[in-house]
């Protein structure tokens, strides 16, 4: 079987840092890092042509990002037919009600408060298998 | 010669009131002297009689006594009545004289005439001549008293009239509509700044009185006031005076019938009401002012507000990002610690840990308080008793082995925003019920009283009480003044601090008193008609 990833869309150093630690424990996925919009997007985009985004078991997904927006992100994979269906659960530091209001206008999984924990994320994981 | 004096019949009603009047008789002869005398005593009750017995005694006493009829004999020793009448005339040329005479010769009577003496008696005297001459002398005497009571009447009343229209700056005209002849009152001449009378009263001077700019207007309405017999609305228009000042006066008229109701005269007022008008616009120049000032205190309030909405979400956004980093860093060296052998790491690990939990708990509390100065009020009407009785049976069932008396003054109405108003009372109640912990039994008093015609409100316990050296630490927030520990501490001390925003929401005032060890008590009053709604502007 094909190995699976976890896609982690976050500019901040110290966030991607404290993010893939917890991931590493949690998960024996391989993590893809986007550093902004545009390099998650263009992934994404190359990954849908050759048909490797079916091994992305989840994204993970920071809000406020250089160049273009998570939510601008969001949008482009729900426009996608291919990328659709993907998982996301957003990461943020602030519980800005317009955003919360358009990620669950765009279907997200879950929110994650930062720092993510172990046990957040554990749970955010099982929550998603049972779905 | 017999004569009853009670009967009056076929003579002429007695004149109506001869009190204050008199009647000097003068007869040498004693016994007629004394049978007139009495006769006229008892025919004219009021009428104060004197009699002399000569043309120089009468002289005397009229001039002592100054009686408003004078009746006497023509021949008389030591001075005749003739020349004791022309006397009396040169004293007062208006004396009345009835002379009581045998003599009917030309010659007495032209001198009787040209001396002024109008009426007179023959003898033999009859009572009834006597009477009947005397009454018309006397009702002389009283319609000319009482017309001069009315003229001088009259007079006064005018005098009044015309002082009340110089105090009042009200003057008056009168216009005859067939004739055109038209009257103006003194005051009217003064508010055109003419001496009363100086200029004939004439309708087209009237018009010519008014500003050029009103006139037509002014004229159209009188004028159809005149044609119609209409009453015109009120007109305020300018007066110019010689001298060019500008008045402002209020012109009224109103249509008269004559006896066959069509429209006879006109009567107006002409109100001088410059300095009124004056201070209306004083008045409005003034509220403009304010309202200026008001709009441009309220664009530095907005202003400054949204400073503090900008501050908060750098707060609330920006610095949660760096310190929710922190955070996962300390939680990532504890995780690692635990198999660090260096239990110093541990600690700071932890100690970290919760210096994190608390910058949290200071940024919540913070983003909490600006929320009451931000938030949009939602006023209505709100009881403040059941709200606090509410708020009262929550503690008791929250501990219900603590021994805390209520006791909460009724009907308490006010307009607030009815969740801030919970909030705050949830506050210095949740403070009372803390404060009264270590008391056998507590007692939480909520009640009313005036400061100043102010309703105050206020929230009384006997629990620990405060120095009062403190009392301006109260209301600040992440402020304390009881030591950590001695009373369960909810970690940021802001609970008074958002009372206080709240009630300056409101428009309202807080203050609190207090002694150690006595309790405490915490008043705050609020505006009347607090407005709905938040200062800050739409973005």
């Amino acid at each position: 079987m094909a190995e699976s990833y976890i896609l982690l869309v976050e500019d901040n150093p110290d966030d991607a840092f404290l993010a893939s630690r917890i991931i590493g424990k949690v998960c024996s996925e391989k993590i893809l890092l986007a550093r902004d919009g545009e390099e998650a997007t263009e992934l994404l985009q190359r990954m849908e042509l050759d048909g490797s985004y079916k091994q992305i078991r989840l994204v993970l997904l920071d809000l406020k990002l250089p160049k273009i927006s998570g939510l601008d992100i969001l949008q482009t994979i729900r426009n996608s037919d291919g990328l659709r269906t993907l998982s996301v659960v957003v990461l943020t530091s602030s519980d800005n009600d317009m955003d919360q209001e358009r990620c669950r206008e765009l279907g997200v999984a879950d929110y994650i408060f930062k720092p993510m924990t172990v046990e957040r994320l554990q749970r955010v994981l099982v929550s998603r298998k049972d779905a | 010669m017999t004569h009853d004096p009670a009967d009056r019949s076929g003579m002429g009603e007695l004149p109506r009131d001869l009190s204050g009047l008199s009647l000097l008789y003068v007869e040498d002869e004693t016994d007629a002297r004394q049978m007139v005398s009495k006769m006229l005593a008892m025919n004219y009750p009021k009428l104060t009689i004197y009699s002399a017995e000569n043309g120089a005694a009468g002289l005397e006493l009229y001039r002592a006594h100054r009686p408003d009829v004078v009746m006497t004999d023509i021949n008389m020793p030591v001075m005749d009545g003739i020349r004791m009448s022309r006397e009396i005339k040169a004293v007062d040329p208006e004396a009345r004289i009835i002379a009581v005479t045998a003599h009917s010769d030309t010659s007495y009577l032209l001198s009787a005439i040209e001396i002024g003496i109008h009426h007179y008696v023959l003898k033999p005297l009859n009572y009834e001549e006597l009477f009947a001459v005397t009454d018309k002398v006397l009702e002389q005497i009283v319609l000319k008293r009482l017309v001069g009571e009315q003229n001088r009447r009259l007079a006064e009343s005018e005098r009044q009239l015309s002082g009340a229209q110089r105090i009042a700056h009200l003057g008056s005209w009168q216009r005859n509509i067939a004739t055109g002849a038209m009257s103006w009152s003194d005051e009217l001449y003064r508010i055109c700044g003419l001496d009363p009378g100086s200029i004939q009263a004439t309708y087209r001077d009237f018009l010519e009185r008014f500003h050029p700019d009103d006139r037509d207007s002014i004229g159209r309405a009188l004028n159809d006031a005149f044609a119609a017999g209409r009453t015109p609305e009120h007109h305020f228009c300018r007066i110019v005076r010689p001298d060019g000042v500008l008045r402002i006066v209020r012109v009224e008229a109103e249509t008269l019938p004559d006896a066959a109701g069509l429209p006879e005269t006109v009567i107006g007022t002409c109100h001088d009401v410059t300095e009124l008008k004056q201070a209306e616009e004083q008045v409005r120049s003034l509220t403009e002012d304010l309202e200026r000032r008001v709009i441009q205190r309220t664009s530095l309030l907005q202003a400054s507000i949204s400073e503090l909405e900008s501050f908060s979400y750098f707060v609330s956004h920006d610095l949660r990002a760096p310190v929710a980093r922190l955070e996962g860093f300390c939680r990532a060296l504890l995780e690692d610690c635990a198999v660090c052998s260096n239990t110093g790491c541990r600690q700071y690990a932890e100690r970290a840990e919760r210096v994190v939990r608390q910058i949290k708990q200071i940024m919540d509390a913070f983003n909490s308080l600006t929320h009451y100065a931000r938030c949009a009020l939602v006023i209505t009407d709100v009881d403040l008793s059941a709200v606090v009785r509410r708020i009262a049976a929550g503690f008791m069932q929250s501990e219900p082995a603590r021994v805390v008396e209520f006791v909460i003054a009724d009907h308490l109405q006010v307009k607030g925003d009815a969740s801030l108003l919970q909030t705050a009372l949830e506050h210095l109640i949740g403070n009372a019920w803390k404060f009264t912990s270590k008391r056998e039994r507590g007692v939480i008093e909520f009640g009313q009283t005036d400061r100043g015609g102010t309703a105050a409100y206020f929230v009384r316990d006997n629990g620990a009480g405060f120095n009062m050296k403190y009392v301006d630490k109260l209301f600040k927030p992440f402020q304390t003044i009881h030591t950590p520990g001695e009373y369960t501490w909810s970690g940021t001390a802001i609970g008074l601090a958002t009372v206080h925003s709240i009630i300056l929401r409101h428009g309202g005032r807080i203050w609190a008193e207090g002694e150690v060890d006595k309790g405490a008590t915490f008043y705050f009053t609020l505006e009347e008609n607090p407005e709905s709604g938040t200062y800050l502007k739409k973005r």
